[in-house]
């Protein structure tokens, strides 16, 4: 008997048929989505300038917050993993806090924050000039926000897992903290980091409620994919469904080469 | 010239107490049961644990002393440290694990590799260069780790449990790889291992913990003798 057939008479359908309707559930608004695209204008919606500078600012400005997650949130999963200080539960559970929010309220928060009449806003724009809200910079910075938090955790689960006599051992050999970190911590954890890096991009690339609040829907400049799919949803909902497909086959992708790459190869698991 | 090591150092609940002086030439075999405190006294010898009373001195240098707060790091310790299995970084080639301690003090990766030639041909790892530490057998990964460590030129040689996890055969082999290599190394040498046939035939003294205190130190033949 071959191990397939071995898997198949062992499975308990109690189970097979719940996870089946789960699956269902997880389908079925897919395959709406799928049924009423109008798919003689999906080339003619697709091809259009304000669409293209939607997916172009989308994947843009997802690329650059997945960047600033890498090179801001190492350091604080390192930090939150490593070393006991007064408030790490706090700072930790701050930084993850974004996780839960509604993004809105993130949106919210960064708007009174960084707004022309927010706490630091105010002095950015009397001192520097600078203006932040309803520019691209904004867009990033409300990524960041909801984005972070994925990389934080992930690096910081990976760096818990990391044995440390790894480190101890690169330490009497003469390796600074610095040089350890790079030489060493780094590269053992470049799968979770790959990892945290996808996922934030992906959560980027979704991102809407702190978007709209804080950068505004601005054609060109702030409008992203998402909030390019809702204004179209009121005045053309055709272009909705496809601009929804497309940020769906985009996902879908990220998430496909996340799992291969991430958890690996599970088909070599035990036999029920 | 000794190596004296008269410290506590407390982590949670255990404690570690120590009073001991080692002398250079003498290979030392710490033994005793899981958590009796062999590798945290490694550890604070090698700087990766800071003692929280007494002192750690090395030829008259003070390496620890909790009440001066005196702490040298470890990178200034010339301490080797062999870990059970080798420890080795698995994201870098033989050579690049080797040259190490000679990168990690800015040295040219070509220069280095020049340097450490001798060590190589010592330890007979010519042939596995190239090679991933996932590719080498738990004897090759050994003797990586040794060469690794003595690149440095440590005054002090630490080796914790280097042979647990190896079959019976290799550890028969790596035992009289590790006689010479101890034979050869000229400074301080101790040994963690809770196998009496390691330390019977690798150490010339022996020392044995248990729940942190010191309950035996003699030489081999008077322990072979209380045994």
């Amino acid at each position: 008997m071959n191990r397939s057939r071995l898997h198949r008479q062992k499975l308990p359908w109690q189970i097979v048929l719940i996870a089946a309707v789960t699956a269902a559930f997880f389908l079925a608004p897919f395959v709406g989505l799928i049924w009423r695209t109008p798919w003689s204008k999906f080339t003619d919606i697709v091809t259009r300038q304000e669409i293209r500078d939607a997916l172009w600012l989308s994947i843009e400005t997802s690329l650059i917050t997945s960047v600033i997650c890498c090179i801001f949130g190492v350091p604080l999963a390192w930090l939150l993993a490593r070393v006991e200080f007064p408030g790490r539960r706090f700072i930790r559970a701050l930084t993850t806090l974004s996780m839960v929010l509604p993004p809105v309220v993130g949106g919210i928060a960064l708007l009174f924050t960084f707004g022309r009449r927010g706490l630091i806003g105010q002095y950015l724009d009397r001192w520097f000039g600078i203006r932040l809200p309803f520019t691209m910079t904004a867009v990033v910075m409300a990524q960041c926000f909801v984005a972070m938090p994925f990389l934080v955790l992930t690096v910081e689960a990976a760096l818990r897992q990391l044995d440390l006599r790894y480190e101890g051992v690169a330490r009497t050999l003469g390796g600074s903290r610095w040089y350890v970190f790079r030489r060493v911590t780094l590269p053992s954890i470049r799968p979770s980091l790959f990892a945290g890096f996808v996922l934030a991009w992906a959560r980027a690339l979704g991102e809407f409620g702190a978007t709209i609040t804080f950068a505004g829907n601005l054609p060109g400049t702030t409008q992203t994919m998402p909030l390019a799919t809702y204004a179209a949803l009121d005045s053309n909902p055709e272009s909705a469904l496809i601009l929804s497909l497309v940020m769906i086959a985009i996902a879908f992708t990220i998430l496909i080469v996340l799992r291969d790459r991430w958890l690996g190869r599970t088909d070599q698991g035990v036999p029920l | 010239m000794t190596l004296d090591t008269r410290f506590a150092l407390i982590r949670g609940s255990f404690e570690l107490d120590v009073d001991l002086s080692f002398n250079e030439g003498e290979v030392v075999a710490i033994m005793g049961p899981n958590g009796s405190g062999k590798s945290t006294f490694l550890h604070a010898i090698a700087g990766l644990l800071p003692v929280t009373s007494g002192t750690l001195v090395l030829n008259g240098e003070t390496f620890d002393d909790a009440e001066s707060d005196t702490f040298v790091d470890p990178t200034q310790r010339t301490v080797g440290l062999v870990f059970q299995g080798g420890l080795l970084f698995d994201t870098m080639s033989v050579l690049d694990n080797i040259v190490f301690g000679l990168r990690a003090r800015k040295i040219k990766r070509a220069t280095a590799a020049t340097q450490v030639v001798p060590l190589i041909s010592q330890f007979g790892l010519s042939a596995l260069l190239e090679r991933q530490p996932r590719e080498l057998s738990g004897g090759q990964a050994q003797r990586v780790a040794i060469a690794r460590a003595l690149v440095t030129q440590p005054k002090v040689l630490l080796l914790d449990e280097p042979m647990s996890g190896l079959d019976t055969a290799t550890r028969q082999l790596i035992r009289q790889e590790f006689r010479e290599v101890l034979a050869s190394f000229a400074g301080y040498r101790i040994l963690v291992t809770h196998d009496s046939e390691d330390a019977f035939a690798m150490a010339d003294r022996i020392i044995e913990l248990d729940h942190g205190k010191v309950i035996w130190d003699g030489t081999v033949a008077d322990y072979r003798g209380k045994k």
